[in-house]
């Protein structure tokens, strides 16, 4: 399955910009708010050119070993075992960042929009749609996304244009925001928000040829990046220095107080659909790769079974966070913090190795 | 597969009905309009008023027409806006929900106490009060207004309070008081807050020229008895001062973030000082506000204002638009009367408040690198009140409407 991949270049794009650009739209903002205020914008931008040159070595050494995805690729310069173990290390952080995820998706849903359904209920529904999309195969993924893709970009278009007229520019000044000591450090530790970026190149062969695949990774994360500045920029200006800290669901909030025109005023249900839509398509995804790096590290080629037995582990796991603000600003938080030396410094050891073997002069 | 499909069959009558979990039928519902805060006599206790709109008054639906009233008035004392709503559940026949709630009257004593901004934060935290609700000062008590609230023609609540909020702020006498903005400049803490000050009763009429009045003060005959004008100021969310219509509209002139359309005010009559001369004022950039800051002598505040304006009426027949000379005195007059009522009102702010109710706090932050030094310079205790402030007034065009030159007074009775 995986080595005939028959995906190409704008399904990766869709795929990757809806699998990261939807940090646009969770409470990732008010989370990078807590420490550095109105600065807060400019973590992303600090946080992306930091894992730049690991994700580009790393992308420079599966285009020297040529049609291995990322385990593979460990093992190949690591070794077998070594390999494997830093592998599994990998999984850990990604099946738990899609654990903690989830349950923050899940909160949102029902704080906004069903306030009186159980948590339970909502989070197994909305698993269980994800495992059902993803039992479809990467390549249904792939259309779909790409399907979904410019309607779902339509409507966060729509919030942009509605909103612009309550941004503020002045607010984003003081420029540094708390400090830039501080946006330095939170840039560092939570690079890990654009894990995806990695997370993705365990397809690495799902596309025809892997120059395809390069090409939609780097679109893909420079569209997602631009989005999310643009998006976080917004929140900046809409929400003054102390405002942000205390709003939980920014992107909510502002579909909340958009209006079109005087006589539409409560329109926020038409953008939690496409928000809603977006953030299955963000699971299905998450929960394909996450089976496909497990399969990939103990070689079990017929994963997809095991999408089922992950779905209800990431439940399970979701649903022991007390509350969604504690699984929020604490856990998630430490997530960011242990992934982000963890995602830096792969690559670097890698490419040393490799480099020590011998195995790049070729 | 008979077992195959049986189970499917079992998993999506599971699935499917959990959906209904939050079903809400819109015939269940009732839609609270308004909500009037009060201070309960118990202590930290607060009367709550709903204004719940009554959906068949109005709708096309009732052509016959109902006889009952365009909406139901209920209070209640208790803790919150939303654990007040299910009390109220004893006597309304509905779930009462706040997803369609347009403003929050607030009464002028509960305003100026310092538990106010506890109230208003309980309401901001629900997820069902967006930010675009309007805050309104009520003088006297939020459920005396709500109930005198008795609008002639617009009966429908929602649609009244829509109409006149929008009119009053565009035409300048209110400001612009969402919630958003509230929270926004409050938790900032640097500026004033501004918000629409409104009165059902009518007080002693005031006196002054077509806009220096207060809510209630409009001497009118008719109407509904309701009167939207001027603004009540809020410091650190408590209410200290009212403006009048007339220095609310210099503030949304000056207010960069404020959006003032047009409107029509009167000016002295520079050649027969007892007349008045009606002028349309309209502005179409924002002011443009510069700061210099300086550290340890007063900073400099320099704000320019382009405006344009339309000359509607002259009572005094004196023939302003033929005559150059004067033109230029007529211009003169508006600019220094702008300057000078402008004047006052930043004195005012300065001396008395402390801190502007302009947002210009927001200019003077890209002086600083990070929120510590901008908050240790100290906007509304250092740098406002001991800044040099120079607002200057320019005016792009002088029209005079539709008419070239009055009828002179002298040939007609000649």
């Amino acid at each position: 399955m995986l080595n005939n991949g028959s995906l190409k270049t704008r399904e990766i794009v869709a795929i990757l910009s809806l699998f990261l650009g939807m940090k646009l739209a969770d409470s990732t903002p008010s989370l990078l708010a807590q420490k550095s205020q109105n600065g807060f914008w400019l973590v992303p931008i600090l946080s992306f050119f930091i894992l730049l040159p690991s994700f580009l070595l790393i992308m420079y050494l599966l285009k020297k070993y040529k049609d291995k995805n990322l385990i593979e690729l460990m093992e190949a310069i690591l070794g077998k075992w070594f390999g494997k173990a830093l592998g599994l290390l990998f999984f850990t952080f990604v099946f738990l960042s899609l654990s903690l995820d989830s349950r923050n998706y899940v909160e949102q849903i029902k704080i906004l929009y069903f306030p009186e359904s159980p948590t339970k209920v909502i989070f197994f529904i909305f698993i269980g749609i994800a495992f059902f999309g993803a039992k479809k195969g990467i390549e249904v993924i792939g259309y779909t996304s790409w399907i979904a893709f410019p309607l779902i970009k339509f409507s966060v278009t729509l919030v942009f244009l509605l909103i612009f007229g309550k941004i503020i520019i002045q607010r984003i000044f003081p420029i540094f925001g708390s400090g830039i000591d501080i946006l330095m450090l939170e840039g560092l530790q939570k690079a890990s928000i654009f894990s995806e970026i990695f997370i993705i190149l365990i397809a690495y062969t799902a596309t025809k040829e892997t120059k395809k695949f390069r090409h939609g990774v780097y679109l893909g994360s420079i569209f997602a990046f631009l989005e999310i500045i643009l998006f976080y920029f917004i929140y900046t200006t809409v929400f003054d220095y102390n405002s942000i800290q205390k709003v939980a669901f920014p992107f909510h909030d502002i579909t909340q107080y958009i209006q079109f025109g005087e006589f539409f005023t409560n329109i926020e249900t038409i953008f939690m659909v496409f928000w809603l839509f977006a953030a299955y398509l963000r699971f299905i995804i998450f929960l394909y790769l996450i089976t496909m790096i497990f399969g990939a590290i103990f070689e079990i080629k017929k994963f997809e079974p095991l999408l089922l037995p992950f779905s209800f582990l990431s439940i399970m796991i979701g649903l022991l966070p007390l509350n969604s603000i504690s699984n929020e600003l604490f856990l998630r938080e430490t997530l960011f913090m242990i992934m982000s030396p963890f995602l830096i410094l792969l690559p670097v050891l890698l490419w040393i190795v490799a480099l020590s073997k011998g195995e790049l002069r070729s | 597969m008979r077992k195959k499909n049986i189970f499917l069959i079992c998993i999506f009558i599971m699935v499917f009905p959990s959906g209904c979990n939050d079903r809400q039928e819109l015939e269940q519902q009732s839609y609270v309009v308004a909500i009037g805060v009060d201070k309960a006599e118990e202590e930290d206790k607060y009367d709550f008023t709903y204004q719940i709109a009554n959906p068949e008054v109005g709708s096309s639906s009732s052509q016959g027409g109902t006889n009952e009233p365009p909406s139901e008035i209920v209070t209640i004392t208790g803790n919150d806006v939303l654990t007040a709503t299910y009390t109220a559940n004893a006597f309304v026949s509905k779930k009462i929900t706040l997803d369609h709630t347009k403003v929050i009257i607030v009464s002028e004593e509960l305003a100026r106490d310092e538990n106010f901004l506890r109230v208003l934060q309980a309401a901001a935290r629900t997820p069902q009060i967006r930010r675009g609700v309007e805050l309104i000062v009520s003088k006297e008590k939020a459920r005396e207004f709500i109930q005198l609230n008795k609008p002639v023609t617009e009966t429908r609540p929602h649609k009244y309070f829509l109409s006149i909020l929008n009119r009053v702020t565009r035409s300048g006498l209110s400001p612009n008081s969402e919630l958003h903005r509230f929270f926004q400049i409050t938790e900032g803490d640097a500026d004033l807050f501004l918000s629409t000050y409104a009165s059902a009763i009518p007080s002693e009429e005031g006196e002054g020229n077509e806009d220096e009045y207060l809510a209630g003060q409009i001497p009118k005959l008719g109407g509904s008895p309701t009167q939207f004008m001027g603004a009540a100021v809020f410091k650190e969310g408590i209410m200290i001062d009212t403006l009048n219509g007339h220095e609310t509209r210099l503030v949304n002139i000056l207010d960069p973030t404020m959006d003032i359309e047009n409107f029509i005010t009167t000016f002295k009559d520079p050649i027969e000082p007892k007349f008045r001369v009606s002028i349309g004022y309209s502005q179409d950039k924002d002011p443009n506000i510069s700061i210099t800051y300086n550290k340890d002598k007063p900073s400099l505040i320099e704000v320019t204002v382009d405006f344009k304006a339309e000359v509607i009426a002259i009572p005094s027949l004196v023939d302003y638009s033929q005559n150059p000379d004067y033109q230029k005195r007529l211009i003169n007059q508006i600019i220094s009367e702008l300057e000078e009522q402008t004047n006052k009102l930043i004195e005012k702010s300065q001396k008395e408040y402390g801190t502007d109710p302009f947002y210009w706090s927001l200019f003077v932050r890209k002086h600083f690198l990070d929120v510590k030094a901008y908050e240790k310079a100290d906007w509304n205790k250092v740098i406002y009140p001991n800044a040099k402030i120079k607002v200057r007034y320019n005016l792009q065009n002088l029209e005079f409407g539709k008419m070239l030159n009055d009828t002179s007074l002298e040939e007609v009775r000649d």
